[in-house]
C-alpha cells in the first residue's frame, strides 16, 4: 500500500515536472516568435516593404513565413504533446511525444510539411475532443494542474479553440468554411476563458439554478 | 463645417471637461507622489472621493463625445443627386460581381450616414484612459496598500496629463475625418468630382467608420490595455516584496485583460479578411500584437507556478514586459508603415 502511494506520488511528480518543462518550452518558443515579429516589424519599415511591387512584397511574406515556420511547427508539436498529457501517465507521454515527433518527421519526408502538420493537428483535435468529453462528464482520470470542474472544462475548450484556430488557418482559401470554423474557434475560446478564469462564479450560477428548480 | 456641425459648442464644453479632469488629476497625482514616498493615512479617503469624481467626469465627457457623434450622424449624410445615384449603382453592381465582400448599393431614400464609433483619432486615448480610471477606482478601494494605490494614482494623473497636453479630443475634433469629408460638404464640386469623391469616402465609411467590428475590436483592446496597466503596477510591487494580495489583484486584472485582448484580436480577424483580404499577416501592428499576446499568454502560464521563488520573479518580470510590449504595440502604429498606420 505504502509502495503504491509512493509510486503514485513519484508519477504525479514526474507529470508535474513535465508540465513545468512543457510550459517553459512553450514560453521559449513564444519568445522566439516574439523576437521574429519584432525583427519583421523593423525590416518592414527599413526595407520599405509597403512600397515594394506586389511580387516583391509577396516574396518578403514568403521569406518571413519560412523564418517563422520552424517555430510554429515547434508550437504545434508542443500542442500535440500538451493535449494527451491530460489523458496519459507521464511514462506513456514520453513515448507518445517521441512517436508523434517521429511520425511528423516521416510524414513531412514522405509527403510534405503541411500534411505532417495537418496530421499532428488532426490527432490533437481528436484527443482534445476526447479530453473535452471526459472533462464535461467529470472524469477523475484526467491529469490537470488545477482542480475544479469548470476550470477543467474551460481549459479543454481553450485548447480546443487553439487547435481549431491553427487548423483553420490551413483552410483560408475556402472562405465560407474558414469563417465558420473561425467563429466556432472564437466561441470555444471565449467560453473556455469564461469557464476557466471565472470558474467559481460559473459554478455559483449553475448551483443557484439547481436550487431554484422545483 | 461650423454651419453643419456644432464644433465650437462641442469644443467649449469638452475643453471645460478636460480642465476639470486635469484639476482632479493634479490633486490625485500630488497625493500619489506624497503617498509613494511617505504614506499618509489621512489622504486615503479624500483621494478615494477624488477618484470617484474623476470617473464621473470622465463618463460625462464620454457621453458628450457620444452626443457629438450623433450630430454627425444626423447632419452629415452622403447624399447624391438622382442621376448620379443611378450611375453609381450600376457602377457598384459591376464592382460587386465576383467580390466576396461588396459595397451596398446606394439608397436615395436613406443616403449613407456616418455611424462613428466613440474611439476615433484622439478619442481613443480618452476612452483608453477612462477605462483605466474606471479600473483604478475599484482597485483603490480593494487594496489597503497606500504605496500601491499611490502608484495607480500617479499613472492616472500621467494619463490625464497626456490627454490634456497632447491628445485632447475636444480641442480639434476628429481632424482626419473632417479633413476627408469637408470637400464633400463645403466644396463646389462637378458631378464627376462628386462621384470620384464619393468612391473615396464610401468604401472607407463601409469598411472602416461604419464597420460593426469597429464597435468591438478597438474598445476591447483598449479595455485590455487598461487591465495590463494595473497588472504592470502590481508586477512592479511583486518584484519588491512577496505579497499574495498584490499578486492576486494583478492576476485578476491579467485574466480579464487576457480575455479582452484575445477576444478583441480574434474579432479583428474577420474584419481584416473583409477589408484587406488574407495578405496582411506581416503587418507590423499584427506582429507586435501577436508578440504582446504571446508574452501575456506566457505570463498567465508561468503564474501557475508563482509559488516557486524563481517563477514569482519571472512572472512579475513578464507582467512588466507585457506592459512595455503594449506601449511598443501602440506606438508602432505611428512609426511603422502598414495597414494599421495611425489607427
Amino acid at each position: 500500500m505504502l509502495q503504491d502511494m509512493q509510486n503514485g506520488k513519484k508519477a504525479a511528480g514526474r507529470a508535474g515536472a513535465l508540465d513545468y518543462w512543457l510550459i517553459l518550452a512553450t514560453a521559449g518558443v513564444l519568445f522566439a516568435v516574439s523576437v521574429i515579429c519584432v525583427y519583421g516589424m523593423f525590416y518592414y519599415k527599413l526595407a520599405l516593404v509597403e512600397q515594394l511591387p506586389p511580387a516583391e512584397k509577396a516574396a518578403y511574406l514568403n521569406t518571413m513565413n519560412g523564418v517563422i515556420a520552424p517555430f510554429i511547427i515547434g508550437l504545434i508539436l508542443l500542442l500535440g504533446i500538451c493535449v494527451p498529457k491530460r489523458l496519459l501517465p507521464a511514462s506513456w507521454l514520453y513515448r507518445f511525444a517521441a512517436a508523434l515527433t517521429v511520425s511528423a518527421g516521416v510524414l513531412s519526408w514522405r509527403l510534405d510539411i503541411t500534411a505532417a502538420l495537418t496530421a499532428v493537428l488532426a490527432a490533437s483535435l481528436i484527443l482534445q475532443l476526447v479530453v473535452l468529453a471526459m472533462a464535461v462528464a467529470g472524469s477523475r482520470r484526467l491529469h490537470f494542474e488545477k482542480s475544479g470542474y469548470w476550470v477543467r472544462v474551460g481549459s479543454s475548450l481553450i485548447h480546443l479553440g487553439l487547435i481549431l484556430f491553427v487548423l483553420d488557418l490551413l483552410l483560408y482559401r475556402h472562405l465560407v468554411l474558414h469563417l465558420f470554423l473561425f467563429w466556432v474557434t472564437t466561441g470555444a475560446s471565449v467560453l473556455g476563458m469564461v469557464f476557466c478564469f471565472y470558474a467559481s462564479a460559473v459554478a455559483g450560477i449553475f448551483r443557484r439554478r439547481e436550487n431554484t428548480q422545483p | 463645417m461650423e454651419h453643419l456641425v456644432p464644433l465650437t459648442r462641442f469644443g467649449d464644453i469638452g475643453n471645460g471637461i478636460i480642465w476639470i479632469l486635469a484639476f482632479f488629476a493634479v490633486l490625485v497625482g500630488l497625493s500619489g507622489i506624497v503617498n509613494l514616498f511617505r504614506p499618509i493615512r489621512a489622504l486615503q479617503r479624500p483621494t478615494g472621493y477624488l477618484l470617484v469624481l474623476l470617473a464621473v467626469v470622465f463618463l460625462a465627457g464620454f457621453a458628450w463625445i457620444g452626443w457629438f457623434h450623433h450630430q454627425i450622424y444626423v447632419r452629415l449624410p452622403l447624399a447624391l443627386p438622382a442621376n448620379l445615384a443611378q450611375f453609381l449603382n450600376s457602377h457598384l453592381q459591376m464592382m460587386n460581381q465576383g467580390a466576396d465582400f461588396g459595397l451596398p448599393l446606394y439608397d436615395a431614400a436613406a443616403p449613407p450616414r456616418y455611424v462613428l464609433p466613440l474611439w476615433l483619432e484622439n478619442e481613443k486615448y480618452y476612452f483608453w484612459f477612462m477605462c483605466y480610471a474606471l479600473l483604478a477606482l475599484p482597485a483603490h478601494f480593494r487594496m489597503q496598500h497606500p504605496r500601491l494605490r499611490a502608484a495607480l494614482h500617479i499613472l492616472l494623473a500621467v494619463q490625464v496629463g497626456i490627454l490634456f497636453g497632447a491628445a485632447n479630443p475636444f480641442a480639434d475634433p476628429l481632424p482626419n475625418f473632417f479633413g476627408a469629408v469637408e470637400p464633400w460638404f463645403t466644396g463646389n464640386l462637378s458631378p464627376a468630382q462628386r462621384f470620384g469623391l464619393f468612391m473615396q469616402l464610401y468604401p472607407k465609411m463601409i469598411f472602416y467608420y461604419n464597420a460593426e467590428y469597429m464597435w468591438f475590436h478597438p474598445p476591447l483592446l483598449f479595455l485590455s490595455y487598461a487591465c495590463i496597466t494595473v497588472t504592470f503596477v502590481t508586477s512592479v510591487f511583486m518584484l519588491v516584496r512577496r505579497e499574495q494580495e498584490v499578486e492576486k489583484m494583478g492576476y485578476d486584472h491579467a485574466r480579464l485583460g487576457f480575455f479582452l485582448l484575445t477576444l478583441g484580436m480574434l474579432l479583428g480577424y474577420p474584419w481584416a479578411l473583409k477589408a484587406w483580404r488574407p495578405n496582411w499577416w506581416w503587418d507590423p501592428k499584427i506582429c507586435s500584437s501577436i508578440m504582446m499576446w504571446a508574452i501575456y499568454s506566457t505570463y498567465l502560464h508561468t503564474r501557475l507556478y508563482a509559488h516557486k521563488p524563481f517563477m514569482w520573479y519571472f512572472s512579475s518580470f513578464l507582467g512588466i514586459l507585457c506592459f512595455l510590449a503594449m506601449i511598443f504595440t501602440f506606438i508602432s502604429s505611428f512609426f511603422f508603415p502598414g495597414e494599421h498606420t495611425f489607427v
